[in-house]
């Protein structure tokens, strides 16, 4: 087996945030608000105190009493005046079994006054809002920027395609829920949680509770899946606070319906593109982007800024202007989910160049090499670009689509559709490497979440510098109080980033080898146990190389930092709102074939293959993992899964049963063709494959459906209504 | 509290007297037993995390009243080596690998040794995949246990 946790995992050995347990643990329950919105009046909480098996109940009239100075005024743990959201979080108790705090969280009858919600996007703007409306009310996050003369270049175009597109809410669905177990113990505040960042965790629920970071440890458990929904702190602060009250530890978990109910994740948007075509060549384009940014508040949008860029995509267009806003409404905050709103922009960009493609009568491909950006080409915001494989992704895709044709039944659609995204972000981290005569071990903060990246993608990297085989490295995980500190398992950035830490310090560690042998190591070996260094030479036992002190504790200790330096860009283009610079230029391309029920307008995609600008590959068999898995997911966007929302802000479909995800039948073949030789900035030149797998894959087959049938579907996902109305309009009058 | 219940659990014979009427299979095994290798998803019905045997058979835990298996044989991942099919499961599911995050695996490797212990069990490749449609996964993209599902061979069964 190539990765060392299978073993446990696959014999229910690993514990998992879900499974934690201590002894004289209580169980929490949240109470949640019953409206939209609505002002507090009183959230009366007496009564519950006294209810079978209660130990403490705890709400907005709690705060000063249990936190330093109330805890964070701006994200209180409760809201003191507001409910923001339906079932946002407005008290929680804790009790001796879970069902007793259940009956007792659900006992609580707070008094609010219901205020007019907003739920839809379209209710706020029924027309696109002008600039007059970047500082009004609701409007969390404006950023707009332009070069050259788009206005010009839109009077004196041959062609002009003005498209709008709308993609729908998501969920992460990571099988395992939330779940944490927090405790309060000699002023150490102190909680064990499922999470991609237990650094991110502490940052977080140490600011919402107003206490020092110093003060409070987070330790990381094996986690059932991530996507972006276990990244900042979540269900910590709540149980923080009970464990507070109670004096006890405390857990607290959601099932799968409040998973569904509060969970953060993309919500929907509204996306307008306008391309200027002289000839054959884009001469300009303008988007705008409306966001559902949920009840996040300002000053805390990621996504507008970051993802409307995605909206130009990765071609050289001379002249632009884009605008975006973010919009609050009264559903849970926005948060990431796998490349956070990028498979979204993607599908209403790469729906576009089809569209553009196809009114020039040029082969879609041809037409994004033409415009695709190579390495050294200008970005939007004149940064350049770095080693990309966008046009050798595209060249392979095109060769093999060119095979499937050959058997591809009539009937059935090609789709290809390019995705851009920037890999080994995320501020940084360290690890220290523990060499002693029998293990290497990698000491660092973060957990594996499933991809690999720790478990395996770590191991590899230090392989690789070391020569030592795999089965003499451990990975070693600790808390926040003990770990080299690590921003987290996001933005695809384990091994490119964290990897260069791990890769820098067995960089020293070998210099240091080789200072004590008087020669440079060629690698080192591993044989009955035991570990040794091989120069020119010979052989020498590592026994005889530490001093008597490493033996003593533990081994020979180096440390390695990987801080990553942003690039700039050029701010005279922006006008309102923050832009951000790229890391590594990421290309991913999807291919797929499908099958369109011209009856029921179900649509079935029946192979795929997915092109990868991954710089090197670190580790095949995770490589082609991650891929697949990603891959299932983009499905899941591209065709079934879609929140919706009732116009009071009901969550219609808070399960599994509505809110569909692909299963074991569903996901069709998956060639996997990684593009190598484009280094970034990781280890040996590996760029991040996290995120990007997903990207391209509604776009795909949202072009594969139009070649299929003519028809183009303006929103995500293609459900089958969806489909069969879009070929209605082109039976319709509409046609002309 | 009422009458006592007795189960076999991975071949011990068990009697509890401190189960609720009401209680599930799936909290009896996690919180009662500590046999946490049964993963709680859902809680309804719709993710598989939680398969066990009961009787041989392939079962929802958190969709099973303890009360309902009194006298049962309940065989839980913690077990699972035990049964006829177990090892080869493993055996298969670990070469490939065909986990990731790990959480939806003791689900699917209960379901699949329940699916060929099944009695004059004549399941192929195809079928099998058919009938672990209630088992979800949401990191492999199922292609590395379609792998493993394969690589199980009739010969290995
Ligand atoms: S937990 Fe039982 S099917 Fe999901
Ligand atoms: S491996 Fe994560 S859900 Fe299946």
């Amino acid at each position: 087996m190539t990765r060392s946790d299978g073993p446990a995992k696959l014999e229910g050995r690993a514990e998992f945030g879900t499974d934690v347990e201590v002894p004289g643990m209580l169980w929490g329950a949240l109470v949640y608000a019953p409206v939209a919105h609505g002002r507090i009046r009183r959230v009366p909480l007496s009564g519950v105190r006294s209810m079978p098996g209660v130990a403490a109940a705890v709400g907005p009239d709690d705060l000063d009493r249990l936190l330093p100075g109330g805890g964070d005024r701006n994200r209180p743990v409760f809201p003191r005046t507001e409910v923001m959201y339906r079932n946002q979080p407005i008290a929680a108790v804790a009790a001796r079994t879970a069902s007793e705090a259940r009956a007792a969280a659900d006992a609580v009858r707070a008094d609010i006054e219901e205020l007019p919600a907003l739920i839809d996007l379209e209710t706020r703007f029924p027309e696109w809002p002008g600039p007059e409306a970047a500082r009004s009310e609701g409007i969390i996050a404006h950023v707009h920027a332009r070069h050259g003369d788009p206005d010009g270049a839109f009077r004196s175009a041959d062609l002009v395609l003005t498209e709008t597109y709308r993609t729908s809410g998501i969920h992460q669905v990571a099988i395992e829920p939330h779940a944490c177990v927090a405790r309060v113990d000699g002023g150490v505040w102190h909680v064990t949680t499922t999470t991609q960042t237990p650094f991110g965790v502490r940052e977080d629920a140490a600011e919402i509770l107003g206490i020092r970071e110093a003060d409070l440890v987070v330790e990381g458990t094996w986690v059932g899946g991530g996507f972006g929904g276990k990244g900042a702190a979540f269900l910590e602060p709540y149980a923080l606070l009970l464990a507070a009250a109670a004096g006890r530890p405390v857990r607290l978990g959601f099932g799968y319906r409040e998973e569904f109910l509060l969970g953060r994740s993309t919500l929907p948007s509204i996306i307008r593109i306008e391309t200027a075509v002289s000839g054959r060549r884009i001469e300009a384009r303008r988007v705008r982007l409306l966001l559902d940014s949920g009840a996040s508040l300002p000053g805390r949008d990621f996504a507008t800024g970051y993802s409307i860029g995605f909206l130009l995509g990765p071609y050289k267009i001379p002249a632009f202007e884009m605008e975006g806003y973010a919009v609050r409404t009264n559903k849970p905050p926005f948060g990431p989910h796998r490349a956070p709103f990028a498979p979204q922009c993607v599908f209403a960009l790469e729906s576009h160049m089809d569209e553009l493609a196809r009114r020039l009568a040029v082969d879609p491909i041809a037409f994004r090499l033409e415009h695709v950006w190579a390495e050294g080409d200008p970005t939007q915001f004149g940064q350049r670009v770095g080693p990309f494989g966008a046009r050798a992704a595209l060249e392979a895709a095109r060769a093999r689509i060119a095979a499937w044709r050959t058997d591809a039944p009539a009937g059935h659609g090609i789709g290809v559709a390019l995705g851009f995204w920037s890999t080994g972000t995320g501020a940084g981290g360290e690890t220290r490497l523990r060499l002693s005569e029998r293990e290497l071990v990698i000491e660092q903060g973060e957990r594996e979440i499933g991809s690999g990246s720790v478990i395996r993608g770590l191991v590899a990297v230090a392989e690789r510098v070391t020569g030592l085989p795999a089965e003499s490295i451990r990975v070693a995980y600790s808390d926040t109080s003990t770990a080299p500190y690590d921003t987290g398992v996001f933005g695809s950035r384990t091994v490119g980033a964290l990897g260069q830490a791990v890769e820098k310090a067995a960089k020293t560690l070998l210099g240091i080898l080789g200072e004590r042998l008087g020669t440079p190591p060629v690698r080192l070996e591993f044989a009955e146990g035991r570990i040794a260094v091989l120069t020119n030479k010979g052989l020498r036992g590592l026994e005889t190389l530490l001093t008597d002190t490493e033996r003593t504790a533990g081994g020979l200790l180096v440390g390695g930092r990987h801080f990553g330096t942003p690039g700039t860009i050029d701010e005279s283009r922006v006008l309102d709102g923050t832009f951000y610079p790229y890391s590594d230029f990421t290309a991913a391309v999807h291919a797929c074939e499908v099958n369109v029920d011209p009856e029921t307008g179900a649509v079935r995609v029946v192979r795929s293959a997915a092109f990868h600008d991954v710089g090197v590959v670190v580790d095949r068999p995770m490589a082609v993992a991650q891929i697949e898995g990603g891959v299932a997911m983009g499905l899941g966007e591209a065709l079934t899964e879609e929140a919706l929302w009732s116009s009071d802000g009901r969550l219609l479909n808070p399960g599994l049963l509505d809110y569909r995800i692909p299963t074991l039948g569903e996901v069709p073949s998956i060639e996997v063709v990684p593009i190598e030789g484009f280094l970034g900035a990781g280890p040996f030149g590996a760029k991040g494959l996290g995120e990007p797998p997903v990207i391209a894959v509604p776009a795909a087959v949202a072009n594969a459906v139009a070649a299929a049938t003519g028809a183009r579907v303006f929103e995500l996902p293609l459900t089958a209504e969806r489909v069969v109305r879009a070929l209605k309009r082109l039976e319709g009058p509409a046609r002309a | 509290m009422s009458q006592p219940i007795r189960l076999t659990v991975n071949g011990t014979d068990l009697e509890r007297s401190d189960l609720d009427d009401a209680e599930r299979l799936l909290d009896t095994l996690r919180w009662r037993l500590g046999l946490k290798g049964t993963k709680e998803g859902c809680r309804t019905g719709d993710c598989g995390a939680c398969t066990v045997l009961v009787d041989g058979e392939s079962t929802l835990s958190c969709l099973t009243l303890t009360r309902e298996v009194e006298g049962t044989r309940i065989t839980t991942i913690e077990g699972v080596r035990g049964e006829p099919a177990g090892p080869n499961v493993l055996t298969a599911f670990g070469a490939e690998p065909a986990l990731q995050c790990g959480y939806c695996t003791p689900g699917f490797v209960m379901a699949l040794t329940g699916l060929l212990q099944e009695e004059g069990s004549t399941h192929r490749t195809s079928n099998l995949v058919d009938e672990l449609e209630g088992n979800l996964c949401r990191c492999t993209g199922y292609r590395s246990i379609i792998r493993a599902i394969g690589a199980l061979g009739d010969e290995l069964r």
